[in-house]
């Protein structure tokens, strides 16, 4: 068997703006670090590295944020472990991994989650079809591999990502046939105040403005996608007006023939690593969902395991940023490395940024918050769980029968079983859910985090091995 | 291909050549196999095996596994794997 | 003043319900109540494989007429839990192995289970999914599965349909003895009964200690793996002489894998933990027992207690000493016998004579350590 690597103090899992924050300023206060993450390069979604450009090429202000962390993170003294898929994370802290070179093992006695959100696309008929994809995709296409949906796209969903995208084609030549918005232009203007404190990206947002603006772009505030069609690949798609609760409302409905959609309805935080070692979890709806409990300092309710950035709650890049700089002095400070004066002093500041910027991700945070009505909105016969096909009606059904808790949700009908686990389902199941009993989302729980955190081949998990070294436990009594 | 998706940014990434389905493909090495199959107008990628719906690739990010398909003989997810020149990719699921 | 029901069952496992729908279905007032969800623990989470390959000699009987009853659930439970019955095959890859086979294969046979020795090519005709490093195999067309996780839906709609009062996430905390039978104290208030059944899996010990009976009980912490749905690779419970691997694929695709491998936890933590390298080895076992597998990918995997008497054999019977109180639990590798053994002890709190004996706890209550063997 492999034996575990245990010469780091941390571990930090996940290379987004928060893991890299936070192994750069723990390693700076005297921590052997190692950094994990499934990418090859270090960046998460936000600061992906652009890969198809060359160096020379455009540059956004997210990629330039990200080189410049990058180049940070190379002159560090951290060890970076990347393109390496963390499949299993258990006591004190154990994370192994699967790499191009088979099983490894690392063990350190602090461990700083940092894994970041996955999408939410609330569901509609015809979502499963190929060619519609999240809005985080697109951002990926665009940011990372320049590349562009076919001419006649939809743009679909809600908060700042759908500007974002919107402007980023237009700018390319290939804007979106049509943007539509579940928010409305007084939801917009709402967050305004907010960005008071944030003049860059003021300026940015002023600039996706002017560009959809001026590529005649038509916006369909207060909308959401009824339904897309096609048979093997979206053709076009039914979409209507919203209340300003996300409830679908009587009005004209507008069908546009479209080939590609991309929709996102905000973030989930991905909390798998803390659920799994048993952290308390508490469900906190302006924050996306369920998250694990922490201090300021991203302490969970475990000795030494901190969870930051969008996967501890949606609060974005910068926030998340300041919450590295937090949770890396913490975790220096806890393993002794730093006295209480100088953690203290120099997390003030950080303390201090963190409070300042939560104006802005909190509005943020808002506008892309779940709708509970649009879930409500969602028709009988649609597909949930993409992975399964289990639709409205079958959690319906479901919960009619008994079923009061996801976990027991997922028994009675196989939602959230298959391959990515329930990460795409499992907050639009248990809205679902709760609706059904009229129950808080605390009442309904969350799925059981199981490993692996992500699926891999049983081949890769064998590495090389003989009958005769199979530790085989001794027989069962007969 | 009038629906498929298009290049954008010109890349310094060397072509290398894949085989899809029996079909002759070229990609740049190194990039997710998803993005290529995007670009080379390879949307549906397999069919969900409860109620066999056509999927194609959705999150981009390793989330929803829509794109798990096979490469040499191995369900990956295509969104992960990096081309590399001569990799079989058989737009099916692991059903 | 709470309604002085004929029969409280504390635990709604395999166990707790059906001896609860028997009861109820033999004219009893009986209310059940669990402290989560019904078979959300070991009975909602382990392999659910039915096979004789894997029993204890002394429960071969029984489990005998509890496949048949699982065969049949349909009919006396009204629901489906996904039960399929196939052959089972027992492999031995080595030669020690192979003499441990044949000596197990042959007491349980003694026992009355139907089990054969095949060579390893005779299995693979039987399991072209097999691997052809079998030297033997030990064949039995008593086996099979069902889907544990179906079984929770299935007896809330019998135990319900039964007129049995139902409380979930209601844990009990305490049994009073009172002049006209027992006050279970519960976390939604008190619950009175004439009798009282105690089957909650591995929490028995801490129950019966309500009673001031002390039954010692240990706790396993069993891992299991199950992968994506993939296509047919097997049609057949696929077990190894020492009885640490089973393996079977569900009709929709997905390949269980499991034996009882330990992972670590407690029940007074109520969480466990799988440990990396156990998992390993028992994903190695299973791909070397059905070499397609490696193909796979692994989707989930998960941990479930299961509980163990001194001498693993069952806790069934009543409790000694107090009258109209009863035990059922810890049934090794019990998933198989269990419905049959809690018929047995519905039969008994009915005033029937049960068609076979139970397994009264009086043996476990002695302070002396059991011989071994």
């Amino acid at each position: 068997m492999v034996s575990p690597h245990c010469h780091f103090d941390v571990l930090v899992l996940g290379g987004g703006p928060a893991g890299m924050v936070s192994a750069i300023t723990a390693s700076q206060n005297g921590l052997r670090v190692g950094l994990i993450d499934e990418q090859v390069e270090a960046g998460g979604q936000i600061w992906r590295a652009p890969w198809a450009s060359s160096p020379q090429g455009y540059e956004s202000p997210e990629a330039r944020d990200g080189n410049k962390m990058r180049d940070r993170l190379a002159l560090s003294s951290v060890t970076c472990l990347f393109g390496r898929r963390i499949w299993s994370v258990t006591d004190r802290y154990r994370v192994d991994l699967l790499g191009a070179d088979g099983v490894e093992i690392f063990q350190a006695p602090h461990l700083i989650v940092a894994l970041g959100a996955h999408e939410r696309v609330i569901p509609f008929p015809g979502w499963t079809l190929p060619g519609v994809m999240g809005l985080a995709a697109a951002t990926i296409m665009l940011k990372a591999h320049g590349l562009a949906p076919p001419k006649d796209w939809v743009l679909a969903g809600v908060g700042p990502l759908l500007a974002a995208v919107a402007a980023g084609y237009a700018r390319k030549g290939h804007p979106p046939k049509a943007i539509i918005d579940l928010s409305g232009p007084s939801d917009w203007f709402a967050a305004l105040p907010s960005l008071a404190s944030r003049p860059g990206l003021f300026k940015q947002g002023v600039g996706w403005v002017l560009s959809i603006v001026s590529s005649r772009i038509p916006i369909y505030f207060r909308h959401a996608i009824r339904r897309a069609e096609g048979q093997d690949r979206i053709s076009a798609c039914v979409i209507g007006p919203v209340d300003a609760d996300g409830k679908s409302i009587d009005g004209p409905e507008v069908g546009i023939a479209c080939n590609a959609m991309m929709v996102g309805n905000g973030l989930v935080p991905g909390g798998e690593v803390p659920r799994l070692l048993g952290a308390d979890q508490v469900y906190r709806h302006e924050l996306g969902g369920w998250i694990p409990e922490c201090d300021p300092f991203g302490r969970t309710s475990l000795e030494h395991l901190y969870a930051i950035g969008d996967g501890a709650g949606i609060r974005g890049g910068a926030v998340a940023c300041s919450a590295g700089k937090l949770a890396g002095l913490a975790a220096a400070h806890d393993a002794g490395c730093i006295d209480a004066g100088a953690f203290a002093h120099q997390s003030a500041q950080a303390l201090a940024e963190h409070r300042k910027l939560s104006a802005f991700s909190d509005a943020m945070a808002h506008m892309i918050r779940l709708r509970p009505a649009q879930v409500a909105s969602i028709e009988a016969d649609t597909v949930i769980c993409r992975c399964e096909d289990v639709t409205r009606q079958d959690l319906v059904a479901a919960a009619r029968a008994g079923a009061r808790d996801v976990n027991q949700l997922k028994h009675f009908t196989r939602c959230g079983m298959g391959p990515c686990q329930g990460r795409m389902c499992g907050d639009v199941a248990a809205e679902i859910l709760a609706q059904e009993h009229r129950l808080d989302r605390q009442a309904v729980g969350y799925w059981t985090a199981r490993p692996p955190l992500r699926p891999i081949s049983l081949q890769s998990m064998l590495g090389r091995f003989d009958y005769a070294d199979i530790p085989i436990p001794k027989p069962a009594p007969l | 291909m009038v629906s498929a998706f298009t290049r954008i940014v010109a890349s310094h990434h060397a072509l290398v050549h894949i085989n899809v389905d029996g079909v002759d493909c070229v990609a740049p090495a190194g990039e997710p196999l998803a993005t290529s199959l995007l670009a080379a107008g390879y949307v549906m990628l397999r069919h969900s095996p409860n109620r066999h719906n056509p999927r194609g690739a959705f999150c981009l990010m390793g989330v929803c596994q829509e794109c798990a398909i096979h490469v040499d003989g191995q369900i990956v997810q295509a969104c992960m794997t990096p081309v590399r020149a001569g990799m079989v990719v058989q737009l099916r699921g692991a059903v | 003043m709470s309604t002085m029901h004929d029969l409280i069952v504390i635990g709604g496992g395999i166990n707790g319900a059906t001896t609860a729908l028997f009861a109820a279905r033999g004219g009893m007032d009986v209310a059940v109540i669990d402290r989560g969800p019904l078979c959300r623990e070991a009975s909602g989470v382990n392999a659910g494989t039915l096979t004789m390959q894997m029993t204890r000699v002394a429960l071969i009987p029984y489990a005998l007429r509890a496949h048949h009853m699982w065969a049949t659930a349909r009919e006396w439970l009204g629901h489906d839990v996904g039960v399929v019955v196939c052959d089972g095959l027992s492999l031995a890859f080595t030669e020690q192995e192979a003499e441990l086979l044949a000596f197990r294969a042959g007491k349980r046979r003694e026992a009355g289970a139907p089990i054969t020795l095949i060579t390893g090519q005779q299995a693979l005709q039987i399991e072209p999914g097999l691997s052809d490093k079998a030297l033997l195999a030990g064949h039995c067309r008593v086996d099979g599965y069902a889907n544990a996780y179906l079984t929770g839906l299935a007896f809330r709609t019998a135990l319900l349909d039964a007129g049995v009062t139902l409380t979930e996430n209601n844990p009990a905390t305490d049994i009073r003895q009172t002049s006209s039978g027992f006050e279970v104290v519960t976390k939604k208030g008190p619950l009175r009964a004439k009798r009282v059944v105690i089957a909650g899996g591995v929490w028995i010990e801490e129950m019966m200690g309500w009673l001031g009976i002390d039954l010692p009980i240990k706790t396993l912490v069993n891992q299991l793996a199950v992968t994506e749905r993939i296509p047919t690779a097997m049609r057949t419970v696929v077990g190894i002489a020492n009885g640490l691997l089973s393996l079977k694929q569900y009709p929709h695709g997905t390949v269980v894998i499991g034996g009882g491998w330990q992972g670590s936890g407690s029940r007074e933590g109520g969480t466990c933990s799988l440990l990396p390298e156990r998992l390993v080895g028992n994903i190695r076992l299973a791909c070397h027992a059905v070499p397609a597998l490696k193909d796979a990918r692994l989707a989930r995997a998960w941990t479930g207690f299961e509980a163990e008497t001194r001498d693993a054999l069952p806790a069934v019977g009543p409790v000694p000493g107090i009258h109209n109180a009863y035990v059922i639990g810890s049934i090794h590798s019990g998933y198989t016998s269990g419905p049959y053994l809690a018929k047995l002890l519905a039969d008994q709190i009915l005033g029937r004579e049960p068609d076979l004996p139970l397994f009264p706890i009086d043996r476990l209550l002695k302070p002396e350590p059991l011989a071994q063997g």
